[in-house]
């Protein structure tokens, strides 16, 4: 399973991310909050600064048309607190204690001053006289002994009739107010909260996923390519990154597992012949007849021949699969290569009672390494010797049409064994009985493929096997003499 | 006739110096590259060995000051790279032939022959070649033995003349294959020997001498 990736939870990115947003969050619907805060906060007051307005403009009138007689205070004492009960008293007939008013008319010097209120007449009468409200504007006064601010109006009674006074305590609205903001925090902090952790579950289930990736990853480093993350039927980043990543690993441990072959095959490839080639000179070495020692020697000598070329043909393979190997093209004509290279194996074959039938004639131009195709071609000849088995019929034919040099090669021999047909062309792939080293077709491969075509094999519905090779014609003389510049001053 | 060996590996070196002496060269060795130029520059040897990873100077770089300094005597330069580009390169700087690792010491032996032979003109080309009782003309393209015709193909004359020019001389078979094929293919295949065998077929199976020797692990031999 996957390493866990053993991080402190607040240095995970998903913990990171959600504090970010989060905050940004909060304090994006703190301002809204506040602002619809202050709008309600405005409304409110606006209502009770209207209702004073409009009150103490009624009882202006009341107190102005009152004829100035023994019953003026009895009436508008007795408007006042109508007017005053109408708040004091709640609509289901009780107290209201907060919302305490009053009523004062001073000022005028034919009169004494008129209270309505509560019985501190006094203090409200001096804060009122310190003051200096001015008329029809609202303001906020703070009667010693209360608490809680009072908006007051004033209004002008007329010339030498003094002011009149309407006070009401702000208690209502700064209770209702306060109110609001604490359900206003309580469901901006729910709001946050419930921001903060939806994010983080959500980051943190996704970032999980691109945990497992790196837990996958980690395993590498120990060698274990076998681990896949599992990528879900999502379809968003992560799981498409889930998706290349294990596509990467299959492709890691394809090259992997051909490296393990690789590293197999040459030390196999490399270490029989070395050990033959010790023990041969070893023999020699204790061998008193000089003859049969130098047929050890001699047979050493074979060895490391074999060895030379197994080195040469795999470092040129590995060169081509890594564009790595350098061409010096020339014009040439397949067909004549086909031809000669067929002319030096023609006795070979005749030896192994097998017939080689060529058929090359058309002229097909290529701008090729004309000693890369050689042994190409020598390759191809040999495979055949080898495995088509004695009296199998063997043709050789090229042809060249739609820009492509085709030498197509058959036999009525085995064919391939199906299982290693998809990977004749691979390094180190030989048939179980196969005595080659597994590069003759890998290297007949490289070859088309530098030289930009590819090669191709089947076993034949009629049996045998057929190997393709193309290669891309010259198209004119000056472009097969341009590529050959470029490919010498490379 | 003198030569230089420039050659940093001792092992190589050695058996360099040894197999060239007993070929009848006289030769001097040397490991670094400075050292090689002021020999060279004596101007007493006829040909130079050189190998192109020198400690001090790259090999190459080495054949160009020497030619520059006006030595003309031919170059064989021995490499262990075996790209297509150093083998131009290397001839391009002034060097004459080109041999990469591993070697067979006749083909070295035979590369050396033909670059003293190139530079020292004035041999006149010959029409007939004869060892023994085998004699081929190289102008009706006919071989006898002891004086009845050998009926030959085009491939069979051409790989019995290039035997008989290097009679007495072991020939490899990537030197067969170069020379007689012009092809430079896996050494490692044994189409040289079925060559090899249908010829002495036809050159010794009526003689009681036979002249095509095989020398396993190297190459081909004919002579008397």
């Amino acid at each position: 399973m996957f390493r866990r990736v053993s991080t402190s939870f607040y240095r995970t990115a998903a913990w990171r991310l959600a504090l970010r947003s989060t905050l940004v969050f909060a304090v994006g619907s703190a301002a809204i909050f506040w602002v619809m805060y202050i709008m309600v906060a405005r409304t409110v007051r606006e209502r009770g600064d209207s209702w004073l307005m409009g009150e103490s403009e009624t009882l202006r009138q009341v107190a102005l048309t009152t004829p100035r007689d023994a019953l003026y205070d009895r009436i508008v004492e007795e408007v006042a607190e109508l007017a005053t009960q109408e708040l004091s008293w709640g609509s289901h007939g009780q107290h209201v204690s907060g919302n305490t008013v009053f009523f004062a008319l001073t000022g005028d010097p034919t009169h004494p001053p008129l209270w309505v209120g509560p019985d501190e007449s006094r203090e409200f009468l001096d804060a009122l006289q310190a003051a200096g409200i001015p008329p029809r504007s609202p303001v906020s006064l703070h009667v010693p002994g209360w608490n809680v601010p009072f908006r007051v109006v004033s209004v002008g009674m007329g010339p030498g009739r003094g002011r009149l006074y309407l006070g009401l305590l702000d208690s209502g609205a700064i209770a209702l107010l306060r109110r609001l903001l604490v359900r206003f925090f309580l469901g901006w902090l729910l709001m946050v909260a419930l921001g903060f952790l939806a994010t983080l579950f959500g980051l943190r289930r996704m970032l999980k996923r691109v945990d497992a990736i790196t837990g996958a990853a980690a395993s590498i480093r120990t060698g274990d390519l076998s681990t896949r993350v599992p990528a879900g039927p999502q379809q968003d980043e992560v799981a498409r990154l889930a998706r290349t990543f294990n596509n990467m690993l299959d492709r890691i441990s394809a090259s992997v597992n051909q490296l393990r072959t690789l590293t197999d095959s040459v030390a196999h490839d490399l270490k029989s012949p070395i050990t033959s080639v010790r023990g041969s000179l070893e023999i020699a070495l204790s061998l008193e007849d000089r003859n049969q020692a130098a047929e050890l020697v001699a047979s050493a000598i074979e060895h490391l021949d074999r060895l030379s070329a197994v080195i040469t043909t795999s470092l040129d393979v590995a060169e081509a699969d890594g564009g790595a190997l350098r061409l010096h093209r020339e014009p040439a004509n397949l067909s004549e290569l086909v031809n000669r290279v067929a002319e030096l194996y023609a006795p070979a074959f005749v030896d192994r009672q097998q017939r080689l039938a060529i058929s090359a004639s058309t002229a097909a131009p290529v701008s090729a390494d004309v000693t890369l195709c050689n042994r190409m071609l020598s390759n191809l000849m040999e495979n055949e010797l080898r495995y088509a088995g004695p009296g199998a019929r063997v043709s050789f034919d090229v042809s060249a049409e739609n820009g492509i040099a085709r030498i197509t090669l058959e036999d009525d021999g085995p064919g391939f064994a199906p299982d290693l047909l998809p990977r004749v062309f691979q390094r180190f792939v030989k048939g179980g009985d196969s005595e080659g080293h597994g590069l003759g077709l890998a290297f007949v491969s490289a070859v088309a493929v530098v030289h930009g075509g590819r090669a191709m094999a089947r076993n034949r519905t009629q049996g045998g096997a057929q190997i393709v090779v193309e290669i891309p014609l010259a198209s004119d003389e000056a472009e097969s003499y341009s590529s050959h510049n470029r490919l010498t001053s490379l | 006739m003198r030569l230089l060996v420039v050659e940093d590996d001792t092992t190589i070196r050695d058996f360099l110096t040894r197999a060239l002496a007993e070929s009848g060269f006289r030769v001097d060795a040397c490991a670094q590259g400075s050292q090689a130029e002021k020999l060279a520059l004596e101007g007493v040897h006829d040909a130079l060995v050189v190998d192109l990873t020198l400690p001090d100077i790259d090999g190459l770089e080495l054949i160009q000051r020497l030619r520059s300094q006006g030595v003309t005597s031919p170059v064989l330069i021995l490499s262990a790279r075996r790209s297509v580009d150093e083998r131009v390169l290397g001839l391009e700087k002034g060097g004459d032939d080109y041999m990469t690792k591993p070697f067979a010491v006749a083909e070295l032996q035979a590369r050396l022959r033909a670059l003293l032979r190139r530079s020292t003109p004035g041999q006149a080309e010959t029409t007939r070649l004869r060892v023994a009782d085998l004699e081929i003309d190289l102008i009706r393209r006919e071989a006898r033995r002891a004086g009845v015709e050998i009926q030959l193909t085009q491939q069979e004359f051409a790989l019995l003349e290039y035997l008989c020019r290097n009679a007495g001389r072991v020939v490899t078979r990537a030197m067969v294959l170069d020379h007689v094929w012009k092809m430079r293919i896996d050494t490692s295949t044994n189409i040289v020997d079925v060559h090899i065998h249908r010829l002495r077929n036809k050159v010794d199976r009526e003689s009681d001498r036979p002249l095509i020797r095989t020398i396993r692990g190297v190459g081909y031999l004919l002579r008397d």
